[in-house]
């Protein structure tokens, strides 16, 4: 009777401790994604020009990594995250791709990425004056334009080692390639942006 | 020409502009991005849980052979279809994830074009 109430005491100790585990893990990972949210979409935002694609892959990046890599230790998530971002970013693209020329064959243009309206999605002036407020909008959506207009792989560079502050070991992981290949993606998205914006931005 | 110091100055006003439009999302994408975040979470509680969009499978499915059924009856829309082959894996991709979405799409073009037809008819 006692080895019987032993053996429950024992195993119900290893269920509280495995819950607990469980329940830090998730707090743990909740704290990472809210932490990593906000960049992200405005990071898939600039990739795909539109805001509600942009959530979505936010949403669907978010899901991966809790269903497929909870269990990996913590600061493999900001990389394993980014990685899963930025393949839905370029599934996206290569459906867009497909789905003009679908649209194309069915006898209608291809949609235009340029319908989105920077304007529209702007935030709210925060107490600025509508000057200062104008030139901080037109600046950030130079620079967006800019930023989408690099190559793929120099965007996701330079998007992850500047905007989320990713260092070349965790972009390369993002990335999937080398730290030389990020490095040089890296430096030629910058002398791009500079050929581009150089003018506005002396 | 490659000054350091101005590549450097380029991604601090870059990121300063980023950060600056991150911490003014506004509220109503802010809270869709948290009902993203709990649904991820709550995968970590169902683990075996079923692939999302299997319930779809069915409907993209005859949604599929309805397309290659206009496809095969109406030929190319009068492009060059040298320029734009349309290829079955083209369709397969785009199933995979918004096919549905645009399926909707051509109905609603189809539909244009019957509006167009008919004005036109009682133009002429």
């Amino acid at each position: 009777m006692s080895a019987c109430t032993g053996v429950f005491a024992v195993s119900c100790s290893r269920e509280q401790s495995t819950g607990a585990e469980a329940l830090q893990r998730e707090r743990q990972l909740n704290q990472f994604l809210s932490e990593v949210e906000r960049r992200a979409l405005r990071i898939a935002e600039i990739a795909v020009r539109n805001r509600d694609d942009a959530l979505d892959l936010v949403q669907d990046a978010m899901i991966k990594l809790a269903r497929n890599y909870a269990h990996r230790p913590n600061d493999e998530w900001a990389p394993l995250f980014y990685r899963i971002l930025q393949n839905g970013v370029r599934d996206w693209h290569r459906r867009q791709k497909v789905r003009n020329r679908v649209m194309v064959w069915f006898g209608r243009g291809p949609s235009s990425e340029d319908d989105y309206d920077p304007a529209a999605n702007a935030p709210d002036p925060a107490g600025r004056s509508p000057e200062v407020e104008l030139q901080t909008q037109e600046a950030m959506q130079r620079l967006e334009l800019s930023i989408a207009e690099l190559p793929g792989r120099q965007r996701e560079a330079f998007m992850l080692r500047t905007f989320e502050g990713l260092d070349v070991a965790a972009t390369a992981a993002a990335m999937g390639c080398s730290d030389g290949s990020v490095k040089t993606h890296y430096s030629r998205a910058v002398h791009a942006l500079r050929d581009k914006l150089g003018d506005h931005w002396q | 020409m490659n000054d350091p110091g101005n590549n450097e100055q380029i991604a601090t006003q870059a990121k300063e502009l980023f950060d600056d439009s991150v911490e003014r999302i506004d509220a109503a994408t802010l809270s869709r991005l948290n009902q993203g975040r709990h649904r991820a979470l709550a995968e970590l509680q169902r683990p075996g849980a079923v692939v999302r969009w299997g319930r779809w499978i069915p409907a993209a499915g005859v949604a599929a052979a309805a397309v290659v059924t206009v496809i095969v009856m109406r030929g190319p829309a009068g492009v060059d279809v040298t320029e734009t082959p349309v290829t079955a894996s083209d369709f397969e991709m785009l199933l995979e994830a918004d096919g549905l979405e645009m399926f909707e799409d051509l109905e609603f073009y189809t539909l244009l074009d019957a509006v167009d037809t008919e004005t036109n008819g009682n133009k002429g």
